[in-house]
């Protein structure tokens, strides 16, 4: 949210590579009629994917956990943390927007009745370092997390399905505001993450502009990468290299015949 | 890369080198953490019970119960008219905007993490003066304590022991502790010679020097520390609620978050009152019973 502010209010920085738009939906809307903002494309073809998940090895001792009702009826599994009675639900950090589509989503799927509670892990790192944590210990864990991030790279997770298909229209209406008063039951439509660049940006830069129309990644493409960034501790330079030299059929639709031509003979030569 | 040359690029470590480093340090923790968590997660549980019972027992009870309690302690301890009504006029303020439940949770933490910051650091303040070797090896852990940014422990801590209280402790501690241990060792050193040579010489044994003496002498320095490890105590509030400890610490990071001026100042004027209430009260105390060991008439 800082960056949308940023960008329409102070015209920097220039480009946001990935936003995540159903959380500033009408910040983004306004900036683009007003002339100050140009959504140039989606970054994430397949949109982000948001869900309630748990882990891959739960699921392999007891495949009804992958429903949501195999997770009811086995919520004494998953211990709070603090509280010994209660189960826990790691749900997304105070004041993230997720909060409120989980909090709803809390509250449709009456998890409360089944003894859950809501954890709030306080940060993104709180959250992953706890989904860590579980999985050094093989412990059960059921919490909201998305895709495509390093956690779900590395640590293997199946998305809880709720039965109910993935209803947009509720979604947008209900589930993801935080006034909804009877949020139902609905799996999370995807979610639109697109690359968002400044007017000005837009103005000077047409050729550079195009490339961000034309760039897109896929979430299984991109889990991927940052799987192996994990594995081998590596910063966005190195992934860059590591993306540009084994990935070229992804990339070279992306830029005009001799842009690719020189970014080969670059890479050639490291 | 060929082409550069240490005189103009610094000279690195091989990269693979450093990522072998770094995987095996991580991997290293990783197993530490599989094999050990459990039975370090049951060594915290007690402390754990604990202060989940003192939240609970501040949150549930009734609110005028809890702040005459407090206006109580804060007269027992200051015996000032005019700092009991600046705390209930402070507390019925943070009360009347909202935040009583949350301030209660931080005051419940911060309590604790303030009453273990002082009564492991005072200790360890009083072993640092009594020997140079202890203070050698004693201060760069202490340095360490301070700048190491929280995060850095925090997330090993996390691995360990899971998000809530407790780690949320052990990050105040660690943070706050080094103040009270330097000004309680810098306290004690700076006592007298002649006034220690006195005592010896009237035949005070060595533990009745420490406590006779020394302690009380030191105890303006000493509290000093306190005052620091309070305010340093609260001032982590925030980062504490990063790994999902409740209290005054939410707020402000879903201020930042959504960039909600307002939440933000009122949750942080809150936790001011908060220390400042702690703070008064504890040298208030302090002051009456050097007061006393002083021998003043005037109370």
């Amino acid at each position: 949210m800082p960056t949308g502010t940023s960008m329409v209010e102070k015209g920097e920085p220039d480009i946001a590579p990935e936003l995540w738009s159903n959380s500033l939906k009408e910040a983004v809307e306004k900036g683009v009629a007003e002339k100050r903002l140009r959504v140039a494309g989606k970054s994430l073809s397949d949109g982000g994917e948001e869900g309630f998940w748990v882990p891959q090895y739960m699921v392999d001792k007891d495949p009804s956990l992958a429903t949501i009702d195999g997770v009811r009826a086995k919520a004494k599994m998953f211990k709070h943390p603090e509280d010994p009675d209660k189960s826990g639900f790691y749900t997304c950090p105070a004041g993230w927007n997720c909060q409120i589509s989980a909090g709803n989503l809390f509250k449709a799927l009456k998890l409360a009745d089944d003894g859950f509670e809501l954890v709030d892990p306080g940060s993104g790192a709180g959250l992953s370092g706890a989904i860590a944590k579980a999985f050094a210990r093989e412990e059960p864990w059921f919490g909201y997390y998305w895709a495509p991030t390093a956690v779900l790279g590395k640590y293997k997770m199946v998305k809880v399905d709720f039965g109910s298909g993935a209803d947009k229209a509720e979604y947008m209406n209900c589930t993801s505001k935080a006034d909804c008063e009877n949020p139902k039951v609905t799996m999370y439509p995807p979610s639109l993450v697109e690359t968002v660049t400044t007017e000005s940006f837009a103005a000077r830069a047409p050729k550079a502009y195009a490339y961000l129309t034309k760039r897109a990644f896929k979430n299984a493409q991109m889990n991927e990468l940052l799987a192996w960034m994990e594995d081998n501790q590596a910063d966005g330079n190195i992934v860059m290299e590591h993306f540009l030299k084994n990935y070229s059929s992804t990339w070279t639709p992306w830029v005009s015949a001799d842009v690719a031509a020189k970014v080969e003979k670059a890479l050639a030569g490291l | 890369m060929a082409t550069e040359s240490w005189l103009t690029k610094f000279p690195e470590m091989e990269r693979a080198s450093l990522v072998a480093i770094r995987k095996g340090l991580d991997g290293a923790y990783r197993d530490f953490s599989r094999s050990w968590g459990e039975s370090i997660e049951a060594v915290f549980d007690p402390l754990l019970m604990f202060l989940v019972w003192l939240e609970k027992l501040l949150i549930t009870s009734p609110w005028w119960l809890v702040l005459a309690a407090i206006v109580v302690l804060v007269y027992a301890a200051s015996r000032s008219w005019k700092l009991s009504l600046g705390v209930v006029v402070a507390f019925l303020l943070i009360g009347y905007f909202g935040m009583w439940e949350n301030t209660m949770r931080t005051m419940s933490i911060i309590t604790v993490c303030t009453l273990l910051s002082i009564a492991l650091g005072v200790p360890i303040g009083i072993v640092m003066a009594r020997s140079d070797r202890a203070r050698s090896i004693i201060t760069p852990i202490l340095d360490i304590m301070q700048t190491m940014p929280a995060f850095v422990y925090l997330i090993p801590v996390v691995m360990l022991l899971g998000i809530g209280k407790v780690p949320g402790v052990i990050a105040v501690v660690i943070y706050a502790i080094p103040p009270v241990i330097r000004l309680t060792n810098l306290g004690i050193r700076l006592v007298d010679k002649e006034v220690l040579e006195a005592a010896a010489a009237y035949g005070a044994t060595p533990w009745q020097r420490l406590a006779g003496v020394q302690l009380p002498l030191a105890m303006p320095t000493i509290m000093a520390g306190i005052n620091q490890t309070i305010m340093m105590a609260l001032s982590m509030v925030v980062i504490a609620s990063m790994i999902g400890v409740k209290g005054l610490g939410q707020p402000v990071l879903k201020s930042i978050t959504n960039q909600y001026f307002t939440m933000g100042l009122f949750n942080g004027l809150a936790i001011v009152a908060l220390a400042i209430t702690f703070d008064r009260v504890s040298q208030a105390y302090a002051r009456r019973t050097q007061r006393h060991l002083k021998g003043r008439e005037d109370a």
